[in-house]
């Protein structure tokens, strides 16, 4: 009893560390990105007040976060297996009712984001219902970020069910719908009109879906997992596995995905653009951030995890906070990255 | 964790139809006057061309003259990758400015700028409208775009009907999936 209690606030304080840290450097490099990227100002033109060109990159940066723990909650039950029920339970019950909360989160912060992305091409006056319906109407975005709302709802609906009957509502669904959720979200970004489209997109695509399973699964395991020993040596190695092949589709797609786009964009020249332009110095932040990301996950994967396997205490939870205040910063910069100007 | 991956390769196969109106940022290649031009005469029209269709409406251009006098006149109209806007006869000499922002292809604002000199006076005067505007005050109404052009672009990018048609696909599949998750358990024992 002691034991439990003990762990539970010990991991409640580690918890707040984790979540804060990913939080605030998801905010502080999308506010800094969008500050340092901020297109000057054209004389004759309006533009957005302070309020939409801060808050909507914020918003936006917010509901990946949401996305992507609920990512990493429907992951979870995949990665503790079903076998022993008995341990894996007690997680799962916080588990469920969190991804509910977040898929609720989700879905209402992709509704703000449209009408802030409504306000945004509109400025100098409040978007009403007309001019939301006109924006989702005509402009692709709007009709992405409300297919992604409907998605987390249907989610929150189905995690509804997994909180009353269990693990009976199979984890592949809500997998997929937590992924289906995803993918239109890239899809109002950055692409280029020629032959490699859809390419570009599917590695888009991938891009994005890896990163939320490498970042949602550390999340959940340092969150829910980690008080407890023995499941942690049980889960780490699998989520290991999974990290090792996100690791790799995301440096790949991303690097594949902001070159080919900058090479294909008319006047733009590599290398120069890569320091040059705005968009050039986000996919080099991105690069930078995923470099410092390897020597944290090699510490865990290669130095602590065997110990973890041995059931013996490691400072891994330290370790892994510092590795998500990085992925945090590094979907900052994604953000910015998708309204950043090429020129 | 075969089946999920399949599942999701299937779900991401579904979703390249989706996928398709995604294009990217507009980028300017060309304008007339070009930038940093040097003119005698001030020009009637100011033209801007990108590498990708404008969306129709939103979009906007703005002259601007030596002492932040206005000078364009009329609605700013596009043409596919063209976007023009009408200029009155230009008055004092010196340097104008061309600001734009367009709603990109990929459904972001574009803004930028083009600068010309004008290295004779011209005969016109700043319009009533041309004192340096308050920032705050709304701009003009984006030009109301032809019904036709309209209806292309509803039909180019599939319009909100498509998107709810999306959203009610997805509920269907969802609400079955979830129907013959609760059959399984059903199947499987009661749960408590």
């Amino acid at each position: 009893m002691t034991a439990t209690l003990e762990r539970t606030s010990a991991s409640g304080t580690a918890g707040r560390l984790v979540v804060g840290g990913l939080v605030s450097g998801a905010l502080l490099a999308v506010l800094a990105a969008t500050a340092l990227t901020a297109q000057e100002a054209v004389p004759g033109i309006a533009v957005p007040g302070p309020l939409v060109e801060y808050g909507l990159p914020a918003l936006r940066v917010l509901l990946d976060l949401a996305a992507v723990a609920v990512v990493g909650l429907s992951l979870l039950p995949r990665m503790l297996g079903f076998d022993d029920p008995g341990r894996t339970e007690p997680v799962m019950r916080r588990a469920r009712p969190a991804a509910v909360t977040l898929a609720w989160a989700w879905a209402l912060l992709a509704l703000v984001v449209i009408v802030f992305q409504t306000a945004q091409l509109n400025p100098g006056s409040i978007p009403t219902p007309a001019m939301i319906a006109e924006y989702v109407d005509s402009v692709g975005a709007g009709q992405g970020m409300l297919f992604s709302a409907a998605c987390a709802l249907a989610y929150a609906g189905i995690g509804l069910l997994a909180v009353r009957f269990g693990e009976k509502v199979p984890a592949e669904l809500r997998i997929v719908i937590a992924f289906f959720g995803l993918l239109p979200i890239p899809v109002t970004g950055h692409a280029v009109d020629s032959v490699w489209h859809d390419p570009i997109m599917i590695s888009m695509e991938l891009h994005v879906m890896g990163a939320a399973a490498w970042t949602g699964g550390l999340l959940v395991i340092v969150l829910l997992v980690s008080g407890d020993r023995e499941l942690l040596a049980r889960t780490l190695p699998r989520f290991s596995r999974l990290a090792t092949l996100a690791l790799a589709l995301v440096s790949l797609s991303g690097l594949v995905n902001g070159l080919v786009t900058m090479a294909l964009t008319p006047g733009v020249e590599l290398p120069g653009a890569l320091a040059g332009t705005h968009y050039g110095l986000l996919v080099v932040a991105k690069a930078a951030s995923v470099a410092l990301l390897i020597p944290f996950a090699a510490h865990i994967r290669f130095r602590l995890l065997p110990r973890i396997a041995a059931r013996r205490g490691t400072a891994v939870v330290a370790w892994a906070a510092a590795e998500i205040a990085v992925m945090g910063l590094a979907y900052g910069a994604a953000v910015a990255l998708t309204t950043a100007s090429m020129s | 964790m075969r089946r999920p991956l399949t599942v999701l390769l299937l779900a991401c196969a579904a979703l390249l139809g989706v996928a398709a109106p995604a294009q990217a940022h507009n980028v300017l290649i060309a304008s007339d006057p070009k930038d940093g031009a040097r003119l005698a005469t001030g020009p009637q029209k100011i033209t801007l061309t990108f590498d990708q269709p404008v969306r129709q409406g939103f979009a906007q251009i703005s002259v601007t003259g030596p002492d932040g006098t206005r000078w364009e006149e009329g609605k700013t109209t596009v043409d596919g990758r063209k976007v023009g806007v009408a200029v009155r006869p230009l008055g004092p000499a010196g340097r104008y400015v061309a600001g734009y922002r367009i709603l990109s292809s990929d459904g972001h604002p574009v803004a930028g700028k083009v600068t010309f000199t004008l290295t004779a006076p011209g005969p016109g005067t700043a319009s009533s409208q041309g004192a340096p505007r308050d920032p705050a005050s709304p701009p003009d109404a984006p030009a109301t775009p032809g019904l036709s052009a309209q209806a292309a672009e509803a039909a180019q990018n599939g319009g909100a009907g498509m998107a709810v048609l999306w959203i009610a696909g997805a509920l269907v599949l969802l609400g079955g999936a979830t129907v013959v998750a609760l059959r399984r358990t059903g199947d499987g024992g009661a749960p408590r």
